[in-house]
C-alpha cells in the first residue's frame, strides 16, 4: 500500500506487512511461554518496578511481537526480576526467562 | 403435558431411573422422566433440592427469582422419590440393571442414571491477593447474592465504591483452571446493575478480561448497564487488594487499553468465583465407570452430537456436571439427558 | 620369610608400574596446575596448612571424608559401607604392605610394586606369629573389600536397596574404570590364592589354595593370574583421569583448599577445577535434586552439570533450570557446591546484562521506630501475612514501621541468584540507605529470601536482622503474647532459603509445638523439598514446577496432617492452589491462636 507524503514522520500504524518481529520468534523458540500471553495484565499491575517508572511486561512483549524492539526493551529495563509477575500470571508464563532473553538479544544487538 | 396414567408405553411405569443430584438439572431431569411414566428416585448430598439455586437471588435475563424457579420444580415434584442427605457409595452393574448402593445403605435398582452433580464454587482464599476472608470488605458473588436474598445488604453502610472482580479462580492455570466459567460475566453485570439499583450514587467498575457477553439479552444488559447504570469497565485483572490506614481496599490492577497501572480505593470488592469441578466427581466416576476431564468435569466421548452420553451405556450427564453452563441450558441438557433415557429404555 | 626370586623382580609388574608412574605424574602435573592457577592471595593462603588447626581439621576430614566415608554413613548403612569398605580396606592393604616390606625384606624398600605383589617376590620360612598376624590382617581386609565390591555390583542393578532410588548413568572411561575396579581385587585374591602355599596365607587365600590345589599348585598357572592382577591395576590408573575415580586424589586436594580458606570465583580456577574432579559421580545428588521427580529430568541434576563442566562442555541449560535449592550441596558427600558453580556459570551467562534502576527510590520519610518491618515483594501478594505480623505486633504492644507497605525495592537476591551483581548491588545501596536512615534497631522480615539477603549482602551494623518465625517465637518465649493449644495437627515446611539457606529450623518448630501436635514428613529440615515456587531458577516453566509442588506435598502430607504451616510468603503461594489440605503461613497460625 502507498504511503502518501503528507506527514513528516513516519507513520503511527502498525503495518503487519512490514513487521519486523524476528526477535519475538527468537525468543519464542528458547521460551514458548511468551505466545501465551492473552494481555490481562496481572504482571504490570503487580509489578515492582511500576512504580517508579513504565515496566511493564505485557505491553512489551506485545510491542516485540509488533516488531517495535526497542519500545519493548526500554519498558523492561527497570525489572528487578523478583518474580511477582510469574506468581500472579493466570497463563503461568515464565516471564523472567523471556525478560532475560529478551535483554540478551538486546545486547547481542549492540 | 401428558400425565403418568396417558403415557403410551406403559411398562415404563415398572423402570427406575436414579438422578444424582438434586440442582435444577436434577429437578428437570427428574420430572421429564417421571413424565414419560419412569419411577424416578433423586438422591441429594445437601439438605434440600436446588442446588445453587438456593443461594441465588435473581436471573437473568428476565429478571426472575431463583426461589420461583425452584418452588415450580418442587411444587411439581409428586411422583418422584427425593432422598436428601444422601448419597452414593457403590454400584453393580448387570446386564440392563444397575444395582445403586446409597450411604443409607439402601439399595436402589434402576435401568440408567443421569449424573447432574454440578460445580462448585470456587474458593476464594486460593486466591491469596485477593484478600478473601482477611478484609471485611472483600466478599464474592455467592456472598453478595447471600445479601441480597437475606435482604441484609440494606443493613450495610453505603459504599461510595465497589469493585467487581471478573474470573476468579476461571482461566486461571495457577489454580488448576484453564476454563472459562461461562456465567460469571454476565453475573458481574448483573450484580453491578443490581447495586446502582440500590445505591443510585454508588459507583460501579468491572475488572474484566475478555467480556464474554455470548448469549441472546446478554449483550443488551452489557448495553443497559453503561447506558443506564453507568458501570464502569476496566480491561484488566486485578493483581493485587490491599488495605489503607482507613480500612478502604487498594486495588491494583493494569488498565491495559491505556498501557498503566491503575490503582482504586473502594469499599467493596465482589469477587467472581467461578464454577470447577464438584469434587465428588472423581469418586463418582470411579463407581459409575465414567471418564473425567482434566479439568476435573466429566467427559463426554461425543460432546458434539451426543451432550448428554456418557462412555456407559446406562450412565448420562446432564447440566453443569460437564462443565459450566448457564440455568437455561443446564433445563435443555435435562430434558435431552431424559429423552436419552427414553430412548434406550423404551427400545428394550 | 625371605625372598624368593633373588632379582625381585618379574615382568608381569609392568603394566602396574607404567600405570603407576602415569597417574603420578599426571597428578603431579594437575596439582602444580591447580596451584599455579590459584592467585597470589590464594597462593599464600595455602601456607595456612602448617597451623596446627588447619592441619589437624584438614587430616580429621581426610580419614573420615575420603577413607570412612562418614556422610554416607549417615545417609544409608550399606551405601556408607560400600564406599567405606572399598576405600579404607584398599588403604589398609596397601599400607601393611609396605609394612611387611619394611619388616621382611628392607633391602627392597622403597620399590613402588614390591608392597603390591610381595606375595610373589617371598617365601615362607617358617611360622612366625607375625607373619601369621599379617596374613590375617591381608586377608581380612581383603575380605572387606570383597564385600563392598559385591555391594557395588550389586547396586548397579537394585540402587535402591542401597538407599538410591537412581543411580549415575556411566560413560566409557567410567566404565572401563569401573571394571576394571572391581576386577583387581578378585584377581588379587586368586593371585595370592595360587602363591599361597608358598609365602603363606590366611583363612581365605590359604583356603582357596587348599580347595582347588591341583590346579592353583601347578606353577604354569600362576604367573598369568599375577599378570592379569597386574593389568586390572594399571589400566585402572591409565583410565583413572578419564573416569569418576579421580575424585580419589582431587578430594584430598580439595579438603586442602577447602580448609585454607580458598572459595571458587571462575569456574576453572584452582578450587573449583579441584570440586569438578572431586565429583565421584555417586549420585547422591540425583536422588536429593527436585528436579528428579521427573525422570527425563534427571540429566540436569548436579551430577551431571559438573560432568558437563569437567568435559568443558555447554552447562547453560542445567545452571538456569535449578531452583538452587542447595538440597545437592546439603547432602554431597564429597561437599562440593555446586549452587556457587551454576551461580558462576549464570554470572558469565546472564551478568552483561545492564539494567536501569535510576528512578528507584523510597520517596516518604519514615516515622522513626525500633523495629523496621519489610515485606517484601512476595508479603505483597500474601496480605494473610502481613497482616497477621501487625496483628501480632499490635497485641505485644510494640510499635513499629511498615517500610514498604505501599512500594517496595525488592531486596536483590532473585538479581543475585540470575548471575547479575551489578544490578543486585544497585538495588542493595537503595535499600540500605532506607533501612540505615530510618533509625531502626531491628529489621524484621517475612521473606527468608529477603532474610538470606539481608543477613549476608547488605552491611547493616548495628541492625539485628530477624525473620518472623524467629521473632515471634521470642515473643511467645518472653511472654508478650501467649497462646492457646489447638486439636488440630500441623506439618512444617522448611523454606530452602530459611532452612538450608540459613540454618533455622528449630525456632519455627518449637513455636508450632507450642500450639498444636507438630506431625514428622519423611523429608524435612536440611532434606526438605522445595516447593517448586523458587526463584534460584532462571528457566524452570510452570509445568515442572507444579510436578515439584506436588512431589514436594506428598512427601509433607505423608502423616496426614490437618495444616501444612510455612513461613515463607513463595512456599505458601506455590502450595496452596495444590493443597487439599488448609495451608498457612506461621504466622498467621499464630495471630488465630493468641489469647486476648
Amino acid at each position: 500500500m502507498t504511503e502518501f507524503g503528507f506527514k513528516l514522520s513516519q507513520s503511527n500504524r502498525i503495518d503487519l506487512d512490514e513487521t519486523d518481529n524476528s526477535v519475538f520468534k527468537k525468543v519464542a523458540i528458547i521460551v514458548p511461554d511468551i505466545k501465551l500471553c492473552f494481555n490481562c495484565g496481572s504482571c504490570s499491575a503487580s509489578c515492582t518496578s511500576t512504580h517508579f517508572k513504565r515496566v511493564s511486561f505485557r505491553s512489551a512483549i506485545l510491542l516485540l511481537n509488533r516488531g517495535h524492539n526497542k519500545e519493548a526493551i526500554s519498558m523492561l529495563k527497570s525489572c528487578m526480576l523478583c518474580g511477582k509477575c510469574i506468581l500472579v500470571c493466570p497463563r503461568g508464563i515464565d516471564t523472567r526467562n523471556i525478560i532475560i532473553n529478551i535483554l540478551k538479544a538486546e545486547e547481542e544487538m549492540k | 403435558m401428558v400425565s403418568p396414567s396417558e403415557n403410551l408405553n406403559l411398562n415404563n411405569m415398572y423402570k427406575n431411573v436414579l438422578v444424582l443430584g438434586g440442582g435444577v438439572a436434577g429437578l428437570q431431569a427428574a420430572s421429564s422422566l417421571r413424565d414419560l411414566g419412569y419411577r424416578v428416585t433423586l438422591v441429594e448430598k445437601g439438605e434440600k433440592p436446588g442446588g445453587h439455586l438456593n443461594n441465588w437471588d435473581r436471573l437473568y435475563p428476565g429478571n426472575i427469582t431463583s426461589s420461583s424457579v425452584i418452588d415450580g420444580y418442587l411444587s411439581n415434584s409428586q411422583g418422584i422419590r427425593i432422598l436428601t442427605n444422601t448419597t452414593i457409595k457403590s454400584a453393580l452393574k448387570s446386564d440392563k440393571l444397575l444395582t445403586v448402593i446409597t450411604s443409607s445403605s439402601e439399595e436402589i435398582t434402576v435401568s440408567a442414571v443421569i449424573i447432574t452433580t454440578g460445580f462448585s464454587l470456587f474458593d476464594a482464599t486460593i486466591k491469596e491477593e485477593y484478600g478473601y476472608g482477611l478484609y471485611n470488605g472483600v466478599i464474592t458473588n455467592a456472598d453478595l447474592e447471600s445479601l441480597f436474598i437475606s435482604g441484609k445488604i440494606h443493613n450495610r453502610e453505603k459504599p461510595s465504591r465497589v469493585g467487581f472482580v471478573h474470573c476468579v479462580g476461571s482461566r486461571d492455570d495457577k489454580v488448576c483452571n484453564r476454563h472459562c466459567s461461562k456465567i460469571c460475566c454476565m453475573t458481574a453485570v448483573k450484580q453491578a446493575c443490581e447495586i446502582k439499583e440500590i445505591w443510585p450514587e454508588t459507583e460501579a467498575f468491572c475488572f474484566y478480561m475478555d467480556l464474554r457477553m455470548f448469549g441472546r439479552g446478554y449483550e443488551d444488559l452489557y448495553y443497559e448497564a453503561q447506558n443506564k447504570y453507568g458501570v464502569n469497565f476496566i480491561r484488566g485483572r486485578v493483581s493485587e487488594v490491599g488495605e489503607d490506614e482507613n480500612g478502604k481496599l487498594v486495588v491494583k490492577a493494569e488498565d491495559t487499553l491505556t498501557s498503566r497501572p491503575l490503582k482504586i480505593s473502594l469499599d467493596m470488592l465482589v469477587l467472581m468465583s467461578g464454577m470447577v469441578k464438584n469434587p465428588d466427581n472423581k469418586a463418582l466416576s470411579a463407581i459409575f465407570e465414567t471418564s473425567i476431564g482434566e479439568d476435573g468435569f466429566f467427559a463426554q466421548p461425543h460432546p458434539i452430537v451426543n451432550p448428554t452420553g456418557s462412555s456407559s451405556t446406562r450412565i448420562f450427564f446432564a447440566g453443569s456436571a460437564t462443565g459450566p453452563k448457564s440455568v437455561a441450558e443446564s433445563v435443555n441438557e435435562a430434558k435431552s439427558a431424559a429423552l436419552s433415557v427414553h430412548m434406550l429404555l423404551s427400545n428394550e | 620369610m625371605k625372598e624368593r626370586l633373588i632379582f625381585g623382580y618379574d615382568p608381569f609388574v609392568l603394566p602396574f608400574l607404567i600405570g603407576m608412574i602415569f597417574i603420578i605424574a599426571y597428578l603431579l602435573v594437575g596439582t602444580v596446575r591447580i596451584i599455579l592457577s590459584l592467585n597470589n592471595n590464594e597462593k599464600k593462603q595455602l601456607f595456612r596448612i602448617f597451623i596446627p588447626v588447619n592441619a589437624y581439621k584438614i587430616v580429621k576430614d581426610i580419614i573420615l571424608d575420603c577413607l570412612l566415608h562418614v556422610k554416607i554413613f549417615k545417609r544409608n548403612l550399606l551405601l556408607g559401607y560400600m564406599h567405606s569398605s572399598i576405600a579404607f580396606g584398599w588403604f589398609m592393604l596397601i599400607v601393611l604392605g609396605h609394612i611387611e616390606v619394611m619388616l621382611f625384606t628392607p633391602q627392597r624398600n622403597g620399590i613402588f610394586y614390591y608392597p603390591i605383589f610381595f606375595r610373589y617376590f617371598v617365601m615362607e620360612t617358617e611360622e612366625t606369629l607375625q607373619g601369621a598376624f599379617f596374613f590375617f590382617v591381608m586377608d581380612f581386609f581383603l575380605l572387606i573389600i570383597l564385600s563392598g565390591i559385591a555391594l557395588a555390583i550389586y547396586k548397579r542393578f537394585r540402587s535402591h536397596r542401597l538407599g538410591m532410588k537412581q543411580t549415575t548413568k556411566l560413560r566409557l572411561g567410567d566404565n572401563i574404570a569401573l571394571y576394571s575396579l572391581w576386577l583387581i581385587f578378585p584377581l588379587r585374591l586368586l593371585a595370592e590364592s595360587f602363591t599361597a602355599d608358598i609365602s603363606g596365607g590366611s583363612f581365605i587365600t590359604k583356603g582357596i589354595n587348599d580347595l582347588f590345589h591341583s590346579f592353583v599348585s601347578n606353577p604354569a598357572n600362576t604367573l598369568p593370574v599375577w599378570w592379569a592382577y597386574s593389568c586390572a591395576l594399571g589400566l585402572f590408573f591409565f583410565t583413572l583421569p578419564f573416569s569418576r575415580y579421580m575424585h580419589i586424589p582431587t578430594e584430598i586436594l580439595l579438603i586442602v583448599l577447602r580448609h585454607v580458606g580458598i572459595n571458587a570465583t571462575s569456574l576453572r580456577d584452582g578450587y573449583s577445577e579441584a570440586e569438578i574432579y572431586s565429583c565421584s559421580r555417586c549420585g547422591i545428588c540425583i536422588d536429593a535434586c527436585p528436579m528428579s521427580f521427573e525422570k527425563k529430568d534427571v540429566k540436569f541434576t548436579s551430577v551431571y552439570f559438573i560432568r558437563l563442566l569437567r568435559r568443558r562442555e555447554i552447562a547453560e541449560q542445567p545452571a538456569d533450570l535449578c531452583l538452587m535449592c542447595n538440597k545437592c550441596v546439603e547432602v554431597c558427600p564429597v561437599g562440593i557446591d555446586s549452587t556457587k558453580l551454576k551461580l558462576i556459570c549464570r554470572e558469565i551467562n546472564n551478568g552483561a546484562i545492564s539494567f536501569d534502576y535510576t528512578p528507584v527510590k523510597y520517596n516518604s520519610p519514615l516515622k522513626r521506630e525500633k523495629l523496621l518491618y519489610y515485606g517484601g515483594c512476595m508479603t505483597n501478594l500474601t496480605p494473610s501475612i502481613s497482616t497477621a505480623i501487625s496483628k501480632i505486633l499490635d497485641k505485644a504492644e510494640i510499635s513499629y514501621v511498615h517500610l514498604d507497605k505501599d512500594q517496595t525495592i525488592c531486596c536483590g537476591r532473585p538479581l543475585l541468584l540470575s548471575g547479575n551483581l551489578k544490578g543486585a548491588r544497585e538495588l542493595i545501596n537503595k535499600n540500605r540507605e532506607a533501612i540505615i536512615s530510618s533509625g531502626c534497631t531491628t529489621l524484621l522480615l517475612s521473606c527468608p529470601i529477603c532474610y538470606k539477603m539481608f543477613k549476608e549482602e547488605y552491611d547493616l551494623k548495628g541492625i539485628e536482622v530477624v525473620h518472623h518465625s524467629v521473632y515471634i517465637n521470642n515473643l511467645v518465649k518472653s511472654k508478650r503474647i501467649v497462646l492457646k493449644k489447638t486439636t488440630d495437627t500441623c506439618v512444617y515446611h522448611d523454606p530452602c532459603e530459611l532452612g538450608r539457606g540459613s540454618g533455622i529450623y528449630e525456632q519455627p518448630r518449637e513455636l508450632l509445638s507450642s500450639m498444636m501436635l507438630l506431625k514428622d514428613s519423611p523429608l524435612q529440615n536440611n532434606e526438605s523439598i522445595c516447593c517448586g515456587g523458587s526463584l534460584g531458577s532462571i528457566s524452570m516453566p510452570f509445568a515442572k514446577r507444579k510436578i515439584i509442588t506436588g512431589g514436594s506435598l506428598d512427601n509433607l502430607l505423608t502423616n496426614d496432617p490437618d495444616l501444612l504451616v510455612t513461613s515463607c510468603p513463595l512456599c505458601l503461594k506455590t502450595f496452596t492452589p495444590l493443597n487439599s489440605k488448609r495451608t498457612a503461613d506461621i504466622a498467621q497460625v499464630v495471630s488465630e491462636q493468641m489469647i486476648n
